[in-house]
Formats: structure tokens, C-alpha cells, sequence
């Protein structure tokens, strides 16, 4: 190649040289033009202008600089970078709807933004800095935003204590107990209770296979006119879900659960003295629907009532609805379980009533005639007597579909995890569900919405059975399994972590058998363990009057008049009234209210005039009690204070009565020491003596 | 331009067609919510509630829903038992008029530091301040005729 060749050439390589110098220098320009037309930078642009344009510019810009804004909190392994974009989330100033909603201030939650981040309540990804990223599942992100109607799952993950604040974490934790989740999953923060469904070793002496064939067809036997299991908003869903069986496996199981007899159960035998008075009897109905009501079987029972077409299920939801328990269960095995329920199911709820013959007999022949219907199992087709074929493919089938999880049957081993583990389930990325053939959108909260209201929509194969909840029913479940991450993500997670509290109160002695026999903490709280349904009876001790508790005890005399829930009468003896009595008097009392604090010789006829001024003018405390026949409904009835409260405990509750019950909706007034003691002495002097419940005609639900 | 650098050409435009999201729906105000209230006079109509609001509502069906409802958690009302009749919370007609500092006091101090009938219990050593700005925020966003706020605090009192 000759020289002036080679010039040519390196002329030729210089312009290409210069050429590519040019597209190097783009294309290192790529990088910083990308950055700075970065999306978020143009939020800080727009929020520097928001800001100019608002009074407060100065405060809100105080910590402003140009580049991401990062909260990092080692421990708990929070690197969030959403507060980049997020600017005004920690102005106070911000929190008004007028505000475009990118700037907008948090709601005043009890955390802080910069103590915790955001991620670990509305997941997402913290350290992304592009919209999408942040917000939704890419490729390369997997955790969504939590939406905000599920929101109180975050409050779940970290507070497995009652959280007041988050009533639908609240309720779905409640569905997911009372619907006995627990029988085939495990579940964070719900322990197996002792019985969950009834023990099933008897049935065969309760109910009869045609009975047990429709029940497992479909537990709903309460339908409205539309067929809604819900009566006027009350749901009457039993806690037994729905099974889709065939109806060969109907008949196998019915036959299995039909032979199931160990014991017999005596034919019923009153006194002859009763039968030979109230067989004969016409009213003999009449009169047992009166003591059934008289005794509050309703506070857990409920039973639907037709009146103007319209059908209304009136009572508690403790124990099974009753509208027509008499089709289902015979009268010998009705009068057995009546005069002693542990005989039949030790772990039940039901308390052993006090009865006598009378009125055992006269409830019975109510519930017998008034409690029935005899169209129920006329959809059921003749069974006939059991093959051993159908019993066992029963058998079989009872292990198979899982009723051994929640149904005791002897020498029928109880399954432990029938379900899947859930106790992490809400804390699992998309890639970690199998949404078989099922069409809905993918992601793990259509996956929880579709495998709880409808399993085979996901998994044809679902052994799970049908539960039907309400929308909002779902949505609170929902939340509380979202809120079931499993363990903590790092040990300093772990320590902020609030564990519920697990009281037991199984006090020894006489009062512990009463207490066990009457089933107090059904519905009542001893010490932080026992239901919410009556009052709480930790302080019982300081509040009452020990003869006031006799007397209740013996015949409970209703303080709230407008309550259809109230406790029933147990027909106790005068012995067991004075033990119990006696034990809430001595044990369960309160620091702050002591009884050597009053001196009832101050509470002179003068000062109680002076007290009834201020009741009734002042503080017009009638708005809310009753005293006479006129008042309000909210607080209890004040006709007997002065035979029912200690005087140190109305005074002590007068000046602070979230000091003594925290969840009394009592308003604390600013009263002084004269005020507080005139009310006192007031409130001392209404003693209207408890009136006699057989003379009172009792509730009519 | 041969065939094939077309052919390159089409399909390095493949993924940035591929790359454009689908439209997003618009934003579902119910899905978005922290909480809703069915609407007391018309059980079509949902209210989507913020987080405020939310806690609000939260407070009033605790405290204030035996006095100020037709319908309880517990069954009747006694709204009937008390003299003067109190206001329903969702009654525009007589709330909207009322500033949020004239509903603040009148909760925190009760009715007859205000003025009106004493059944009012004062509950401010109760509810703290938060908690009743939370309340004034869910009558607010419940209330029929709706409620909108002035334009600047105390603008309602313009007299012409």
C-alpha cells in the first residue's frame, strides 16, 4: 500500500473516528438525560411549586434537597424511598382534600413515618424509585400495595392482641374462630379450642339418619321467602359449612353417623305427680313458652318468628338456633341433655340447669309442639336401615372430607393439619400460588377472596367445604388472614411485636364447680378471660352489695330493660347463690375503690336532695338511666343503686369510671368532691326492693 | 433499506409496543377507602371513608349512636326517651350551618356550656380532642343534604 494510500485510508478512519466520538458522547448522554427526566424528579419540581404557592412554604420546604429522600431503619430493615415522591407525607399542614393526593399528608395514625417507614404497613417496594415499581407487581417486584380497604392487616401482622382501632381485623379474627378455621389449618394467633364441633360418638341416639342426610346436604335449614340464610340482616349461618357431597356419599355417611350408639339413652320420666296435673293440662304450652322466655333460653339460642310475613331471628348465637329443633332431635335424648348436657358433650358451653320436673316438662312439650316442623325432611328420600356397605364407605368418607378435624368419634383418630399451613399466607408472593384453571386476576387477594367464597373456582379438587359469607364478612376475613405473615422478618420485628395475652380463670373449690356448671364465662369476663356478652365481673367484688348478689343471683332481675339478651335464670339453690356471693365479694375486688375511703354518716338526707338536684339538672344523667319508670335506656336501671352499689364504688366510678372498666361508654364528667358525693348519697337512697320474676311475665321476643 | 434491516427495524419496535401497559380502570373510590357507611336515608348509596372518617365512625356507633341514631347496634333508639330530641348525626340541615369549632365544643364541653339542653353529656375528659375532630369528620361525610366545607373558616357567618 503506497503512502498516499494509507492517507486516504486514516482520512477515512478520522471521519469515522470523529463519527463514532459523536455517538459515544449520546450515548454517554443517555444516562444523565434518562436521570434527569427521571419521574420523580419532576415531583420534587412540582411539589418546590406546590409548596411556593402555599403560606406555610417556608416550613415545607425546610428539609427540601434535590435528590431521594431515603428512610433507613437498620433493624428493622426499612430502606424506603417513597417519601421521594411522597413530599408532604409528614405535613401536618397537608392533611386536607384539597391537596393533590400525591402531597397529601398521612392520616394521624399512632405511628410516624419516620419511625417506620411505609412498606411495612402498605407493602410495595420502598426502594423503588419508578411509579409502577413502587405500586404494583413487575417482573422484577412481586409485593403490591396493600389497597386500603385491607389496610388493618398490616395492624394484624405486628398486634396479635384485640386492636379496638381495627374493627375489620376485629371481626374477620372472630369469623375465622368462630367458623373453627382452626379445625384443619394452622392459623397465626388462634389456638384450637377444646371442642369444636360436637363430639359425634352418640349421634346416633340424638338424631335420625334422615335428619343427618339433609343436614349434610345443606346445615341451612332456615330460609327466608328468597332463600337467604341471612333473617333481616341476622346471620343464621350455622357454624357447620356446607359439604358438596354426592348422594352416594349422603347415604354412606348418614349411615355411619346413624349407627353411631354407644350409649343408650333412657326413655324420659317425669314424676308422676307432674304428668298426672300438666298432661292433662291446656295450657300446658302456653305455660312453657312463658318459663322457655322466663329463663332466657333466647340469650343463646335463637329462634326465627314469622309476624306479617316478615321473619326475624331473635336471640344470641352462643349455641345452635332452635326455630326446629324438635324435628331434629328425639324427646328421651332432649330430656337427657336437658337435665345434664356434660353427660352427652363434656367440653359444651350449655350450663347444667336447676330444674324441676314442672318445668322441665312444660319447656319440653313447648319445644316439642311450638319448635317443630314437619315438612323439614320431606325432601329426603327413603333411607330405609343401613347397609354395611353404606357404613363403610361412611367411614371412609368421615376421615376422607375431613369431619374428624372438628368431630370427635371414638377409636377415630383426630387429623392433625387436614388444611394447609395459613399462618403465612398472607405474607406469599404471587409466584407462590397456584391458581389452577380459575380466570381471576393474579394476585393474593383475589386468591384469598376466591379460595374462602368459592374453593373449587381455583382448585376443582378442594376438600374445603362452603362457607357463605356476607361481602363484608369476606372482606374482614380477608384481612385477617392477610394479616398472618408468619414469623417476624428480623429479631427487632420479633420485639415489637404485641402478643395476646392468654388469661385462664379456672378457680378451685365450690365456686370452681358452680362456676364450671353455670358456664359464667360464657358470657362474662373474669380477670381478662371469659366472653363480652354481660358485664365484666373482675371488680364485681367492689362494685355490689353482697345481698344485692344473693337476690340477682337467685332471680336475675334485668338492669338494662331493653336488652333481649340477659342472663338466664338458672334456678340455683340458696347455697350456691351465697358461695358464689360470697367468692366475687371476697376475691374479685379492685385497688382503687377501698371501702374504709367512705364515710356513709356524710351522706345526710340534705346532701342527697343536693344530689338529686344535680342528677336530674345538672348533670341530667336521666338522658341515658332510668329511675322510676322514666329515663333513658343506655346505662343500666338506678330504681335499686342504693341495695345494689357500694357507696366507695359509686363514688370511685363517678370520678373516673374508665379507671375502673375501660370500655364503658359512662362519659367522665368534671365533677367535684361535694358533687360526687351528693350523687352518692342520692343514689343511696333508691332502693326499690327486686321484684319477683314469677310475677313479672318475662320478655317476649 | 434491504429487507432485512427492515425486518430488524420492525422488531426492535416490537417491545416497546409490547412495553405500553394496558389502560388502568379508573380508580374504584369503595376499593380505595379505608372503610364505608351506607348512606342512613338511602341504602343505595355507599360512602367511601378515610382514615379520619373511619375512626369516627368507629367513635360515634362506641358513644354516640344510642342518642343520635334511629337504629342502634343493639336494637331500638333512645333517641325517643330524651327531651329535647337530639339531632340525628346525619341531619345536614341542622349540622351543616355548625362550624367544626361550634361541634367541637359543644362535644368536649357538652350541651349546657353551650347553651343548649344539659342531656348532652360533656365529653372531653373521655374522647380526647383527635377522637372528636374524627367524629365531626364522620358526621360530615355522612351527612345529608351533603356537607361542604366553607372556603375559609367562618365563611357560613357572611352576613350581605
Amino acid at each position: 500500500m503506497s503512502a498516499e494510500d494509507m492517507g486516504k485510508v486514516s482520512r477515512k478512519l478520522r471521519l469515522a473516528f470523529a463519527l463514532m466520538s459523536v455517538l459515544f458522547l449520546i450515548v454517554l448522554a443517555i444516562s444523565p438525560v434518562k436521570d434527569t427526566l427521571l419521574p420523580w424528579r419532576s415531583y420534587k419540581r412540582q411539589f418546590a411549586r406546590f409548596a411556593d404557592s402555599r403560606p406555610e412554604h417556608k416550613r415545607l420546604l425546610a428539609d427540601f434537597q434535590p435528590g431521594v429522600d431515603q428512610i433507613w431503619i437498620p433493624q428493622l430493615g426499612v430502606v424506603d424511598r417513597c417519601g421521594t415522591c411522597h413530599q408532604g407525607i409528614s405535613q401536618p399542614s397537608l392533611d386536607d382534600p384539597s391537596v393533590p393526593a400525591v402531597f397529601r399528608a398521612h392520616p394521624q395514625i399512632p405511628h410516624t413515618v419516620a419511625d417506620w417507614g411505609c412498606v411495612a404497613c402498605h407493602r410495595g417496594q420502598g426502594r423503588a424509585t419508578e411509579v409502577q415499581e413502587a405500586h404494583e407487581t413487575t417482573l422484577a417486584w412481586e409485593q403490591p400495595l396493600l389497597p386500603n380497604r385491607y389496610i388493618q392487616a398490616s395492624c394484624g401482622s405486628c398486634h396479635l392482641n384485640d386492636l379496638r382501632e381495627a374493627p375489620q381485623l376485629q371481626r374477620g379474627r372472630e369469623l375465622l374462630t368462630r367458623l373453627n378455621c382452626v379445625g384443619c389449618h394452622k392459623l397465626q394467633g388462634i389456638t384450637r379450642p377444646q371442642m369444636l364441633g360436637p363430639d359425634l360418638t352418640n349421634v346416633g341416639a340424638k338424631v335420625s339418619r334422615e335428619w343427618i342426610y339433609k343436614w349434610l346436604r345443606d346445615p341451612r335449614t332456615l330460609t327466608d321467602k328468597d332463600g337467604n340464610v341471612t333473617v333481616n340482616g341476622v346471620a343464621s349461618e350455622p357454624r357447620m359449612p356446607q359439604f358438596r357431597l354426592t348422594e352416594e356419599e349422603l347415604r354412606g355417611l348418614s349411615a355411619f353417623l346413624s349407627v353411631q350408639r354407644h350409649d343408650v339413652v333412657s326413655p324420659a320420666k317425669f314424676d308422676a305427680r307432674v304428668l298426672a296435673v300438666w298432661a292433662k293440662k291446656s295450657d300446658t304450652v302456653e305455660q312453657g313458652e312463658t318459663r322457655f322466655r322466663q329463663m332466657f333460653c333466647t340469650t343463646c339460642h335463637a329462634i326465627a318468628t314469622t309476624r306479617a310475613g316478615q321473619t326475624t331471628l331473635i336471640g344470641g348465637n352462643i349455641g345452635p338456633e332452635l326455630t326446629k329443633v324438635a324435628t331434629k332431635v328425639n324427646t328421651d335424648w332432649l330430656v337427657a341433655w336437658l337435665r345434664d348436657p356434660e353427660g352427652y358433650l363434656p367440653h359444651t358451653s350449655m350450663p347444667r340447669y336447676a330444674w324441676s320436673d314442672e318445668d322441665l316438662y312444660k319447656v319440653v312439650r313447648y319445644i316439642q309442639s311450638k319448635l317443630a316442623d314437619s315438612s323439614l325432611l320431606s325432601d329426603v328420600p327413603q333411607l330405609g336401615a343401613p347397609t354395611d356397605a353404606e357404613i363403610q364407605l361412611g367411614k371412609r368418607l368421615f376421615m376422607q372430607k375431613g369431619c374428624s378435624s372438628c368431630h370427635v368419634i371414638d377409636g377415630i383418630a383426630t387429623p392433625t393439619e387436614f388444611g394447609p399451613d395459613l399462618s403465612q399466607l398472607g405474607g406469599k408472593t404471587t409466584s407462590q400460588l397456584e391458581f389452577g384453571q380459575s380466570h381471576i386476576p393474579r394476585n393474593l387477594i383475589s386468591y384469598i377472596r376466591a379460595k374462602v367464597s368459592d374453593p373449587p373456582s381455583v382448585n376443582a379438587t378442594a376438600r374445603m367445604p362452603q362457607f357463605h359469607l356476607s361481602p363484608e364478612d369476606l372482606d374482614a376475613v380477608t384481612t385477617a388472614l392477610l394479616s398472618m405473615t408468619g414469623e417476624p422478618p428480623t429479631p427487632a420485628w420479633a420485639q415489637l411485636r404485641v402478643s395476646a395475652p392468654q388469661p385462664q380463670f379456672h378457680p378451685a373449690g365450690e365456686f370452681g364447680e358452680i362456676y364450671e356448671r353455670y358456664k359464667c364465662s360464657t358470657c362474662h369476663k373474669f380477670n381478662g378471660y371469659g366472653g363480652t356478652l354481660a358485664p365484666d365481673l373482675s371488680f364485681e367484688g367492689s362494685r355490689a352489695q353482697r345481698a344485692w348478689l344473693m337476690a340477682f343471683l337467685k332471680n336475675p332481675q334485668t338492669l338494662r330493660p331493653t336488652l333481649t339478651l340477659r342472663m338466664p335464670q338458672f334456678n340455683m339453690s340458696d347455697h350456691e347463690a351465697s358461695v358464689i356471693a360470697d367468692y366475687l365479694t371476697a376475691a374479685q375486688q379492685s385497688h382503687d375503690v377501698r371501702s374504709g375511703a367512705v364515710d356513709t354518716r356524710e351522706y345526710t338526707p340534705a346532701l342527697a336532695t343536693l344530689g338529686k338536684e344535680l342528677y336530674e339538672v345538672k348533670y341530667q344523667c336521666q338522658s341515658c338511666h332510668t329511675i322510676g319508670s322514666s329515663g333513658g335506656y343506655v346505662g343500666p336501671s338506678l330504681n335499686s343503686a342504693g341495695l345494689w352499689l357500694r357507696p366507695e364504688w359509686i363514688e370511685a366510678w363517678l370520678r373516673d369510671p374508665q379507671a375502673l372498666d375501660p370500655q364503658t361508654i359512662e362519659p367522665r364528667l368534671s365533677m367535684n368532691d361535694k358533687e360526687l358525693k351528693a350523687i352518692t348519697a342520692y343514689l343511696l337512697t333508691l332502693r326499690q326492693p327486686i321484684v319477683s320474676s314469677k310475677a313479672s311475665a318475662g320478655g317476649t321476643p | 433499506m434491504t429487507r432485512r434491516s427492515w425486518l430488524l427495524l420492525f422488531l426492535a419496535t416490537l417491545p416497546i409496543v409490547s412495553c405500553r401497559r394496558a389502560k388502568q380502570p379508573g380508580p374504584d373510590p369503595i376499593a380505595r377507602a379505608y372503610d364505608v357507611e351506607i348512606d342512613w336515608n338511602d341504602p343505595q348509596r355507599v360512602i367511601p371513608l378515610n382514615y379520619t372518617q373511619a375512626q369516627g365512625k368507629r367513635l360515634f356507633y362506641t358513644y354516640c349512636v344510642w342518642c343520635h341514631a334511629d337504629a342502634t347496634p343493639a336494637g331500638p333508639s333512645n333517641r325517643s326517651n330524651v327531651n329535647p330530641t337530639p339531632a340525628l348525626a346525619n341531619d345536614g340541615v341542622v349540622l351543616n350551618p355548625m362550624s367544626d369549632q361550634l361541634l367541637q365544643n359543644t362535644i368536649t364541653l357538652g350541651g349546657s356550656a353551650m347553651g343548649k339542653s344539659a342531656m348532652m353529656p360533656a365529653w372531653g375528659k373521655t374522647l380526647s380532642q383527635k377522637d372528636v375532630q374524627a367524629l365531626i369528620a364522620f358526621m360530615r361525610a355522612i351527612a345529608q343534604p351533603p356537607y361542604a366545607p366553607p372556603a375559609r373558616p367562618g365563611a357560613q357567618y357572611n352576613v350581605k
